[in-house]
């Protein structure tokens, strides 16, 4: 079927699409290789760089075939057919392209093109140009065949952006595909993702991904000409850059989850969150540890260890969320597209590779390889995939461990303990710590595949607590050692500097938190003492981190702004921590202060509680607010909720306050979602969704007086059934006659079911449908209870087991139209926004000052 | 650099306790039959919705409660009470996971994470 071109199919895009994909994966391979020889034999630079450029340039034509089949409609190729149609706003054109795996790795493959022109540029006939061009291009050879999507033996390369459906095995043999029907049945951009944040919150974050490659780069670089000192000034602005860049695209993660989806927050420790927050964490780390080496030398094994760590971590991320190895462990998850073994060579070759770099003696280097590849071969022709490379990962971690202690540079002398540098490491070992810890648990879906075990993932509240410790510690630090100097300081002077901030923190955290946390109502009981003496701990951490930062901008840089990117910065993240956690330990469930209808009947009663019932046109407390249902519309897919909040005025009426129309997207390919709507006020936010909703909006007018479906209840005096508005309770059974009487006489037997109706303002309605029975006829006679619009008919009894049976049907108008909605209060959450802006313009500070620094001394 | 070594054995240290710590507590998936026989400890369950047994959400008796019957992996029937509001897309679902504990006869979830055919996974998606 292949070879047959049908008259509407333009196989030229695809056929231009794939000759790029091609040139460059060769562009990448030749820059590679000519790159690596250039070490040799300089001559071989001038094709490396010609190399590189091909590659970026097929890649770039990759880019743009895309954009101009997907532009142009050229439904007959998948990737156009998957994530566009025609009813589609042209605006998300851009989302369109990276919703999918292949255009997220060109994404990701465009930004490593972008900072490798720059740094060859940079770094242009300079001694690092080579080295850390030929780890560069070597990562874009493994980008590249991702999207070669050929066979190799039995194993599949890359998935191919440019298949036509006909030639995609999932859709080849569906009738539509085989009739050429594209255009009616194309896909489209999923419609939640139909939105600023996935124009701005992808590139953001794999522009971040990207940079982690440039450490990574210089770190390699390092080990191979053994040269561990000299490229850390180079990195440090990009390493920073990285920082700056891959926090922002976390934020705008989080950004995104709190406004538009309904996790009920801006984090929730989900696996795709942790995996692009760990390499931040260690790149942070690895930020610091070069700035100790840049001030004072040493750290080198740390450095290396964390700059490498953090790409590593990046490639490890891309194999967790990407291999569907977590299953269900995670709500956001792509799709597997069989490319989990090369995912995982790929994180396994860079491994090895550092590895291997770090021996510096031939034969042992030598042995290594050999060994490994020794494994490679016999896991993949006799299997034990998993026992090999687990004893390749143990003989590796040891072999790293050998190289430390054999060939890294040691500092001799012992680190003050009152030195920057040594609190500054320390912090740095904080860092990787917690990253390492929140890794563990993120990978707990591979631990189990390794271990053939049955481990869940954990909870939120696992995270939080792990956490606790690290966020008051790093907070402390963070406070503290911006007062100690390089080398040296005077313990007096340190402490009675550091002790204005501490006791001032001190005085303003407790008196936040004892309100906060100890003295006050519902929402803080459920909380342990343990974790509420946390909270404020943190909290008392946290200022003192702000407090005495401001202390060192104010008055040891005199508020100079260009000197103060790292305070500043810092003063951010300790309001991100400040914020987080008071929005998130306040958080106030508003649902849960409404006096519920006791019915116990149906079960026990439960505390956590964080749903509302609200009926069309009922209004009802709900925390400080009166909360009203006034109705429904639909806008296309989209099904909003009219919700009004009054508050109580002086004179104790409610008043308008606001209103929220949080909605349901009623998505075709998806099904139903949520999407919050929230008050914003300065000091807190009101964040409501729908839980549950019909969302039939039918507007033409029911029958106000018919009845609904009939339904039948069996049994005793003294049940109870339920209609939507009342309890009702079969009270008693009157009969005219005994049953003596009846089997004496002729006459009619007339039982009466005294119903008692209870509404739910407790008020009491009584109905009496009767049954009655002559002849061994039985002709019941039914009841409606006129002010509840319930209709009662009495029709059976079962003389067996004393039981009666009675229909109840409800009035249509009964039925009015409700909402089940959850409210929430998070309280000072603005604290975090602004910390993550004030942290990112540190960071930015801090950036340009160091390129700065680093213009004037070169 | 030897307080730094002290520091390097206390941070090995900690991340070797982590591990020990989190694996005695942490919950693990199961099917009925393990929950049943270990009442106190909280599990996960994987099973899918028994479709021919009634799903039981009345928002105007308890908006976070919702009743329905899982079939656990070893095919084994249990009325399951969660103790949320019924989720979206509920009666699509192509597998759930349970998390909570046995009490009395029935399962009580505080938790559930469902895997659609079609949520956050395109290709899988029903195509007509």
């Amino acid at each position: 079927m292949k070879d047959i071109q049908y008259i509407s199919e333009r196989l030229w895009a695809g056929n231009l699409g794939n000759a790029f994909v091609v040139l460059s994966f060769v562009g990448a391979l030749l820059s590679f290789f000519a790159y690596y020889l250039s070490s040799k034999n300089i001559s071989f630079i001038k094709l490396a760089r010609i190399a590189f450029n091909v590659h970026g340039f097929a890649v770039i034509g990759i880019i743009g075939t895309m954009f101009f089949m997907l532009l142009n409609h050229y439904f007959e190729y998948q990737y156009v057919w998957q994530h566009s149609n025609k009813s589609m706003d042209m605006k998300y054109i851009l989302s369109c392209f990276w919703e999918g795996q292949e255009g997220s790795f060109l994404l990701w493959t465009f930004w490593n093109i972008f900072l490798g022109m720059i740094l060859k540029r940079q770094l242009k006939n300079g001694e690092w140009e080579i080295p850390v061009m030929t780890v560069f291009s070597l990562v874009q050879v493994f980008l590249a065949s991702m999207l070669l999507g050929v066979y190799l033996f039995d194993y599949k390369i890359g998935s191919n952006p440019f298949l036509l459906m006909k030639e995609h095995s999932e859709f080849m043999d569906l009738p539509f595909v085989q009739m050429g029907k594209y255009e009616s049945t194309a896909r489209g951009l999923n419609p939640l993702l139909m939105n600023y944040w996935m124009t701005i919150h992808p590139p953001t974050l794999f522009l971040g991904f990207a940079s982690t490659l440039i450490p990574f780069a210089f770190a390699i670089g390092a080990l191979w000409n053994r040269k561990y000192n000299e490229w850390q000034k180079i990195a440090l602005p990009w390493t920073y850059f990285c920082i700056l860049i891959l926090g922002v695209g976390i934020l705008m993660g989080g950004a995104w989850a709190y406004e538009a989806l309904s996790f009920g927050g801006f984090w929730a420790w989900d696996p795709v969150e942790n995996s692009s927050l760990v390499p931040w964490l260690v790149v942070v780390a690895a930020g610091h540890t070069m700035i100790i080496n840049k001030n004072k030398g040493g750290s080198l094994f740390t450095t290396h260890f964390l700059a490498i760590g953090g790409f590593l971590l990046v490639l490890y991320s891309t194999f967790l969320t990407r291999s569907g190895v977590l299953g269900n462990a995670s709500v956001h998850a792509f799709t597997d597209l069989g490319m989990t073994g090369q995912l995982v060579l790929y994180v396994i070759t860079f491994v090895f590779i550092t590895v291997a770099l770090l021996i510096n003696e031939s034969l042992f280097k030598v042995s290594y390889i050999v060994v490994s590849i020794l494994l490679l071969f016999f896991g993949m022709l006799y299997g034990y995939k998993r026992i090999l490379l687990m004893v390749w990962l143990v003989g590796s971690g040891i072999v790293t461990f050998i190289s430390y202690y054999k060939y890294f540079p040691k500092e001799k002398d012992e680190e003050e303990l009152y030195s920057r540098e040594f609190w500054m490491f320390l912090g740095s070992l904080l860092f990787l710590l917690s990253g390492l810890i929140i890794t563990y648990f993120t990978s707990i879906p591979v631990i189990n595949k390794l271990f053939n075990t049955e481990f869940a993932p954990p909870k939120v509240p696992v995270y939080n607590n792990w956490m606790m410790p690290f966020a008051i510690l790093i907070m402390l630090l963070i406070g503290a050692t911006q007062f100690l100097k390089y080398k040296k300081t005077d313990p007096k002077k340190f402490f009675k500097r550091i002790s204005y901030s501490f006791i001032l923190a001190l005085l303003f955290g407790l008196a936040c938190s004892i309100p906060l946390y100890f003295f006050s109502t519902s929402e803080t009981k459920s909380i342990g003492t343990w974790d509420l003496i946390g909270y404020s701990t943190l909290l008392v951490s946290g200022l003192f981190a702000v407090f005495s930062n401001i202390d060192y901008f104010l008055l040891i840089l005199k508020g100079k702004i260009s000197k103060s990117g790292a305070a500043i910065a810092h003063i951010g993240f300790a309001m991100v921590l400040i914020g987080a956690l008071i929005s998130t330990s306040k958080k106030v469930t508003l649902a849960k202060n409404i006096s519920d209808k006791k019915l116990t009947a149906l079960g026990k009663d439960f505390d956590d509680r964080e749903s509302i019932l609200l009926t069309q046109g009922d209004t009802l407390p709900m925390g400080p607010y009166l909360v009203s249902y006034k109705g429904k519309r639909r806008i296309g897919i989209d099904v909003y909720f009219d919700v009004e909040y009054f508050k109580l005025n002086k004179e104790n009426k409610p008043e308008f306050d606001f209103a929220l129309e949080p909605h349901i997207q009623d998505n075709p390919r998806m099904g139903q979602a949520a999407e919050p709507d929230t008050k914003h006020y300065l000091d807190k936010d009101i964040y409501t969704h729908i839980a549950a909703a019909d969302l039939n909006v039918d507007t033409s007018a029911k029958k106000k007086n018919g009845f609904g479906e009939a339904k039948n209840y069996v049994g005793h005096v003294g049940d109870t059934i339920f209609s939507s508005n009342a309890l009702v309770i079969i009270d008693s059974l009157r009969s005219n006659l005994s049953k003596e009487q009846y089997e004496k006489n002729d006459s009619a037997l007339e039982v009466t079911a005294v119903l008692r109706c209870v509404n739910t303002k407790a008020e009491n309605f009584m109905a009496y449908p009767k049954f009655i029975i002559q002849h061994n006829v039985v002709i019941p006679k039914e009841d409606v209870q006129k002010e509840l619009g319930l209709k009662f008919v009495f029709w059976k009894i079962n003389p067996d087991d004393g039981t009666i049976e009675i229909t109840m049907s409800e009035k249509l108008a009964n039925n009015k139209d409700f909402i089940v909605m959850k409210a929430f209060v998070f309280p000072y959450i603005n604290v975090l926004w602004l910390g993550c802006l004030i942290m990112a313009f540190g960071t930015g500070i801090a950036i340009v000052e160091r390129i700065r620094k680093f213009k004037v001394q070169s | 650099m030897k307080k730094l070594h002290i520091v390097g054995i206390i941070v090995i240290a900690l991340a070797i306790g982590v591990i020990f710590v989190s694996l005695k507590n942490t919950s693990t998936y199961a099917d009925f039959t393990e929950a049943i026989s270990n009442p106190d400890k909280e599990y996960h369950v994987v099973g899918k919705l028994d479709k021919d047994q009634p799903l039981i959400y009345d928002p105007k008796v308890n908006a976070d409660q919702f009743m329905f019957t899982l079939i656990d992996n070893k095919g084994v029937h249990k009325q399951v009470v969660l103790h949320k509001s019924k989720p979206q897309d509920f009666e699509k679902s192509e597998q759930i996971v349970l998390i909570g504990k046995i009490e009395g006869n029935e399962f009580h979830a505080n938790d559930i994470l469902m895997k659609c055919p079609s949520k956050y996974n395109d290709n899988k998606a029903p195509i007509n």
